[in-house]
């Protein structure tokens, strides 16, 4: 392992590509096919969207087409071993699945996002196998939400609790049910949908609305 | 203000998960409290992340060529993994506290979930070992109380300090939270900490103690490593 670059020479990129950021930033986007890129970047983020909001699985399958190959031919050459290829695919996609709705394009591009799911995902598989820890570190080492989410943090003020329960007694009944529902009794989403008998992607936008509201009427009389 | 950053050849190698997992938890750790490194980090996935899906790779994965390499049923597979709806929540992760010397200290994240052994002192200094079981390479935390120094060593490997917290200073200068150097065989040092400091440290070897009176200090190099 080197660990001083003291000259650039050491730097690993191909012979097309100058690693150093600014140079690149320019000259990728002045090569054609980026137009193309940019397409699939706008399609592939739509799809996630869609996976996100409505478990939509045609959107899913369009996904997975686009990145099941290219996953496992970069880990059959990787790891040399088609097995395991199999499960950082399998657990990169599965990934992608269960956690689409963690992904936003305003902070970076789809194709990035699954590229950290799977570099985390053979890491942890990889060292389960070389040091047999199934301590699955990869997340803390390599996060993929940004930090700032978690200023989001519960209420636990005994106070702030009141306050809050008089403001979302003021919110449309469909809402407060959605609010009360995941956040009082902890039913997941998918719970609360099945016992309203309401579809998902609704639940999901009347708790995003219920909590923008309640954020708006907080913030007023924070004021 | 930070002065001593990754190379840009360990900022990609962190980038494509292939140091050691200490070395990997420590530039985690610097960009967390660095921004432009934080930036070149972006950048550099990005590029990474293109060059495997949008670059000239992709013309060799179509699923022709892939069925010849390997056997998979991607049909079954979606089906497999789409057959549960549910949603991976996020979980905020509690933050590691851990009380050194009467000071009480949030441990970044990156390190947040790892084994750690109890503290062990020499003087001013305590060190607690973080359980990695990387073979040679050993990660540390190291606190120096206020006044507190290493003796004069040099590295028969090499030596990377983090400092998380505090200062701490050499003949080469002085150095703040987040300042991520790395020292190898040819350089030799007696950092001095008149405030006090914690560092997280990875080395691969030994320290080797050089002045006079203080090789009868060896016994610390192996305290140290």
């Amino acid at each position: 392992m080197q660990l001083m670059s003291n000259s650039s020479n050491n730097l690993k990129g191909s012979s097309d590509r100058v690693v150093t950021s600014n140079l690149s930033k320019t000259q990728t986007q002045s090569i054609p096919r980026k137009m193309n890129n940019k397409t699939d970047l706008a399609q592939l983020t739509l799809w996630l969207e869609q996976i996100a909001k409505d478990r939509n699985k045609q959107a899913f399958t369009e996904v997975f087409k686009f990145f099941a190959p290219k996953i496992t031919n970069i880990c059959s050459h990787k790891f040399n071993n088609p097995q395991l290829a199999g499960e950082v695919l399998q657990e990169t996609m599965t990934n992608v699945w269960r956690k689409a709705h963690l992904f936003h394009s305003d902070k970076g591009a789809p194709t990035t996002w699954v590229y950290s799911i799977m570099r985390n995902v053979s890491f942890d598989i990889l060292r389960k196998i070389k040091s047999k820890k199934e301590d699955n570190l990869s997340d803390d080492i390599w996060p993929l939400i940004d930090s700032d989410n978690s200023s989001e943090e519960g209420y636990d003020d005994h106070l702030e609790n009141q306050h809050l329960m008089a403001h979302i007694d003021k919110l449309p009944e469909a809402q407060q049910q959605v609010i009360r529902g995941v956040y009082f009794m902890e039913m997941s989403q998918e719970q609360l949908s099945k016992q309203l008998n309401i579809p998902l992607g609704t639940i999901k936008s009347r708790l995003r609305l219920g909590l923008a509201k309640l954020k708006q009427h907080m913030g007023a009389d924070h004021d | 203000m930070i002065k001593h950053h990754p190379s840009e050849e360990l900022l990609n190698e962190y980038v494509e998960a292939s140091l050691p997992v200490s070395m990997s938890a420590a530039v985690a750790m610097h960009i967390e409290m660095c921004g432009e490194c934080a930036a070149k980090v972006a950048t550099l996935t990005d590029q990474k992340a293109e060059a495997c899906f949008e670059g000239i790779h992709s013309k060799f994965t179509e699923h022709d060529d892939i069925a010849d390499v390997v056997d998979f049923n991607f049909d079954n597979m979606i089906n497999a993994i789409t057959v549960n709806d549910a949603i991976d929540e996020v979980k905020s992760t509690p933050k590691t506290t851990i009380n050194i010397k009467g000071k009480s200290v949030v441990l970044p994240r990156a390190i947040s979930n790892m084994p750690t052994s109890s503290w062990s002192n020499i003087g001013k200094l305590s060190r607690s070992r973080i359980e990695l079981d990387e073979g040679k390479v050993r990660a540390s935390l190291l606190n120096i109380e206020p006044g507190g120094s290493v003796p004069e060593h040099t590295h028969k490997g090499f030596e990377l300090t983090l400092l998380l917290s505090g200062s701490f200073k050499d003949d080469m200068g002085e150095y703040v939270a987040g300042d991520f150097i790395v020292l190898d065989g040819e350089h030799t040092h007696q950092p001095v900490s008149d405030d006090g400091c914690l560092c997280f440290t990875v080395s691969d070897d030994a320290q080797h103690f050089t002045q006079g009176i203080n090789k009868l200090l060896n016994p610390i190099a192996q305290f140290l490593y």
